[in-house]
C-alpha cells in the first residue's frame, strides 16, 4: 500500500515536471544561455542546505549547486528522483533514486542494444547533477568521460592499427564523431592555451575565469567578437588569430555531431577516410566558437560560414586534408604548374616549326 | 674541326639516386593529389593506401636527398663548384643560355656550354636546380615530415604560424618542383637528339665532340670560367676575361 501510494506521488510530480517543460520548450531550442533552464532550485533548497555546502557531506553527495542549478533535473527538483527521503537517511537509509528509464525510456532502449549496456550504467557516464547536453559540453570533456573505461594509450594503439596518426585523429575529435551516426557534422573552436602560459605547453581548453581576467572582466566572446553582436565574422576570426596580444590563446578546431546518439557503433562507414576526408567544402562551411561558461558549461556562438575553409589565418591550427582545401591556394598551385608548362609547349612548338634549321646544320657537320 | 668522343658523366651512384628520385617524385605528385582531391582521384585506391604510399615515397625521397648531399659535398667535393653559380656565370652565362634557349636553338645553333664530368651544368641548370635542390626539395620535405607527425612535432608547427601555414608551403613547393619537372624534362629532350641528355642519366657516358682547344688548361687559367667553343663571338680571349 504504501509502495503504490509512493509510485502515485512520482508519477504525478513527474507529470507536473514534464507539464512545466512543455512550456518552456520553444526557449531551450535556441543558441547560447537561454539553452539552459535556468536556476530555479526553489524546490531544492533543503536538499541543498546540506548536499551543496561540502564541508558537511563528502565525495559524491556534494551537489555543484553551479553545475546542478541549470541542469533539467534542477527544474523538476530532488523530490522528482528521490522521494520518500527518510528523516535519517544520511546516517542509514539510502535515499531512494528514480530510474533513468523511467524518464530517458528511448534513449535506455537505445543504450540496451548497444555493446555499452552491459558495461557501464547511465551513471557511468553522465552524473545526474553535472548533465549537460551535447551542446554544452566540450569534445575535450566528452572524451575524458570516455577515457574512464577506454586507455589512452591503449586505443591510440588500437585505432593505429587501421588508422594513421591515430593519437592526432583522437586528439582532435570527441569520440562520438565516429561512434554515433549523425549525419551532419560542425566544426565546434575551442579557445585553447598553452599550460604554464609557454610556448611549449601541452594545450587546454581555457576555462571562464581565465578569458574572463583577458577581457578585462568584460563579456569574454569580445576577445574575438569585437563589434559585440554576437557573431563572429571571418575579419574578427583573422584579427584573434593574428592578435600579438593573444599569443598563447589559440582556437582549436574539433568536428562534432550535430546529433548524438547512444548506440556508440563501431561504423564501418568511419574506417573509411574520405567520409570525412573527402566531404569537401560543402560540410565544412558550419563552424562555432565554442565559449566556456560561468557555470561550466559552453554555449556557442555562431561564425561565418567558410571559416575553416581560409587559406592562413581563419583557423590556423584546424586542418582536415582533403576536405579544407582552399580554393584560391589551389588556383594558385594551378596558376604554377601552368607557368612550367608554358615553356615546353611554347619552346616545342617553335621547335617544331624550326626543325629544318637543325636538320642543316647536321648536314653541314 | 671536331670529332666525336665519350665522356664519363654520371657515375653510379648519380644515376641510381636520380632514377629513385624521379619515381619517388611521380608517386608523390600522384598520390598527392589523391590526398588533395579525394572526390575527383581514386588511382591509387583507398585514401588511406595514398597516404601510406605518399609518406613512404616521401621518406625515400627525403633520404635520397640526404645521401645525395653527403655524396656530393663529402665524398666527391664538388657540390659547391657544380650547383652554385659564379661570377662568370651571374654577368653573362645565364643571359647567354638564355638566348641560345629562346632564339639560337631555333637557328640551328648548338649550345653555348659544354658539359663536362666536373662542370655538368649550364649556368640557368646550376640556378635552377640551386632552387630546387637547395630550397624547393628542402621546404618539401621538412614541411612533409611536419605534417606526418602533427602530434610529436606539435610545437615546431605552432612556431612555424601553425599546420595551415605548413600545408600551404608545402603544397604551393610540391607545385613548383610539379612545374620544374615539366621543364626539366622537357628540356632533357634538348640534346643533339632527343635523347642525347637522357643516355647519360642511363649508362653514364656522354657522346661529346672532341675540340681543338684545351679547357683543363682554361679553367686552370681563369676558374669558374667555361669556355664557349662553338660560337667564336662568344669565345674571348682570356686576356679581355682577365679584365672583368
Amino acid at each position: 500500500m504504501k509502495a503504490a501510494t509512493q509510485h502515485l506521488r512520482f508519477r504525478l510530480l513527474m507529470t507536473l515536471a514534464l507539464g512545466a517543460l512543455a512550456c518552456i520548450r520553444p526557449a531551450a531550442g535556441q543558441d547560447g544561455p537561454g539553452y539552459s533552464y535556468g536556476n530555479q532550485t526553489g524546490k531544492n533548497e533543503t536538499c541543498l542546505a546540506c548536499h551543496g555546502n561540502a564541508s558537511l557531506v563528502k565525495g559524491g553527495f556534494f551537489i555543484d549547486q553551479t553545475r546542478f542549478a541549470h541542469t533539467t533535473h534542477a527544474r523538476i527538483g530532488c523530490p522528482a528522483c528521490h522521494d520518500a527521503v527518510s528523516k535519517g537517511h544520511s546516517d542509514k537509509n539510502r535515499t531512494p533514486r528514480a530510474n533513468c528509464q523511467q524518464c530517458h525510456g528511448d534513449i535506455s532502449g537505445e543504450y540496451a542494444a548497444s555493446i555499452h549496456a552491459k558495461k557501464a550504467s547511465c551513471t557511468g557516464c553522465h552524473n545526474p547533477h553535472k548533465v549537460e547536453t551535447p551542446r554544452e559540453i566540450s569534445g575535450q570533456q566528452i572524451n575524458q568521460i570516455c577515457s574512464r573505461c577506454h586507455d589512452r594509450y591503449q586505443m591510440s594503439a588500437k585505432h593505429g592499427e587501421w588508422l594513421p596518426q591515430s593519437e592526432l585523429h583522437l586528439q582532435m575529435l570527441p569520440c562520438i564523431t565516429c561512434h554515433t551516426g549523425s549525419k551532419n557534422y560542425f566544426i565546434s573552436m575551442y579557445i585553447v592555451s598553452n599550460k604554464g602560459a609557454s610556448q611549449f605547453g601541452k594545450p587546454e581548453v581555457t576555462g571562464y575565469n581565465e578569458l574572463k581576467k583577458l577581457a578585462g572582466g568584460g563579456n569574454i566572446l569580445s576577445l574575438i567578437d569585437s563589434n559585440g553582436d554576437n557573431y563572429v565574422s571571418l575579419a574578427e576570426l583573422r584579427n584573434f588569430n593574428r592578435n600579438p596580444d593573444h599569443k598563447f590563446l589559440r582556437l582549436q578546431g574539433m568536428m562534432t555531431p550535430e546529433t548524438v546518439t547512444h548506440k556508440f557503433e563501431i561504423l564501418d562507414s568511419r574506417r573509411n577516410c574520405t567520409f570525412c576526408h573527402a566531404s569537401g567544402p560543402g560540410s565544412m562551411q558550419t563552424s562555432f566558437i565554442a565559449l566556456p561558461e560561468k557555470n561550466g558549461t559552453f554555449r556557442r556562438v555562431a561564425v561565418e560560414k567558410g571559416a575553416v575553409l581560409d587559406a592562413l589565418y581563419g583557423t590556423p591550427d584546424f586542418y582536415m586534408m582533403g576536405s579544407t582545401k582552399n580554393n584560391s591556394l589551389n588556383g594558385v598551385g594551378l596558376a604554377l604548374i601552368c607557368g612550367g608548362l608554358i615553356m615546353p609547349v611554347c619552346h616545342g612548338f617553335l621547335r617544331f616549326l624550326t626543325r629544318n634549321n637543325r636538320r642543316k646544320k647536321e648536314h653541314q657537320s | 674541326m671536331s670529332e666525336k668522343k665519350m665522356i664519363y658523366l654520371q657515375p653510379i651512384p648519380v644515376r641510381i639516386w636520380h632514377w629513385i628520385n624521379a619515381l619517388g617524385i611521380i608517386t608523390l605528385i600522384v598520390s598527392g593529389t589523391q590526398i588533395r582531391f579525394p572526390e575527383y582521384i581514386t588511382i591509387l585506391g583507398s585514401y588511406r593506401t595514398a597516404i601510406q604510399i605518399h609518406d613512404a615515397a616521401g621518406l625515400i625521397v627525403a633520404v635520397f636527398f640526404s645521401l645525395w648531399l653527403v655524396y656530393y659535398k663529402m665524398v666527391r667535393n664538388t657540390l659547391d663548384k657544380l650547383y652554385i653559380p659564379d661570377g662568370e656565370d651571374l654577368r653573362h652565362g645565364i643571359m647567354r643560355q638564355l638566348l641560345f634557349y629562346c632564339f639560337w636553338y631555333f637557328l640551328g645553333k648548338p649550345s653555348p656550354y659544354h658539359a663536362t664530368p666536373n662542370g655538368k651544368f649550364n649556368p640557368m641548370q646550376k640556378s635552377a636546380y640551386l632552387a630546387v635542390m637547395f630550397v624547393l626539395l628542402p621546404l618539401v620535405a621538412l614541411t612533409g615530415i611536419l605534417l606526418m607527425n602533427v602530434t610529436p612535432l606539435r610545437v615546431l608547427i605552432l612556431m612555424s604560424g601553425g599546420i595551415k601555414i605548413i600545408d600551404t608551403l608545402h603544397f604551393l613547393s610540391a607545385c613548383s618542383l610539379l612545374a620544374f619537372l615539366c621543364t626539366h624534362v622537357y628540356l632533357a629532350t634538348l640534346g643533339s637528339t632527343p635523347l642525347a641528355y637522357i643516355k647519360p642519366m642511363i649508362f653514364g657516358w656522354e657522346e661529346v665532340e672532341d675540340h681543338q682547344e684545351q679547357p683543363d688548361q682554361e679553367e686552370t687559367v681563369l676558374p669558374g670560367y667555361r669556355p664557349v667553343r662553338h660560337y667564336p663571338e662568344y669565345h674571348a680571349a682570356p686576356s679581355e676575361l682577365k679584365d672583368h
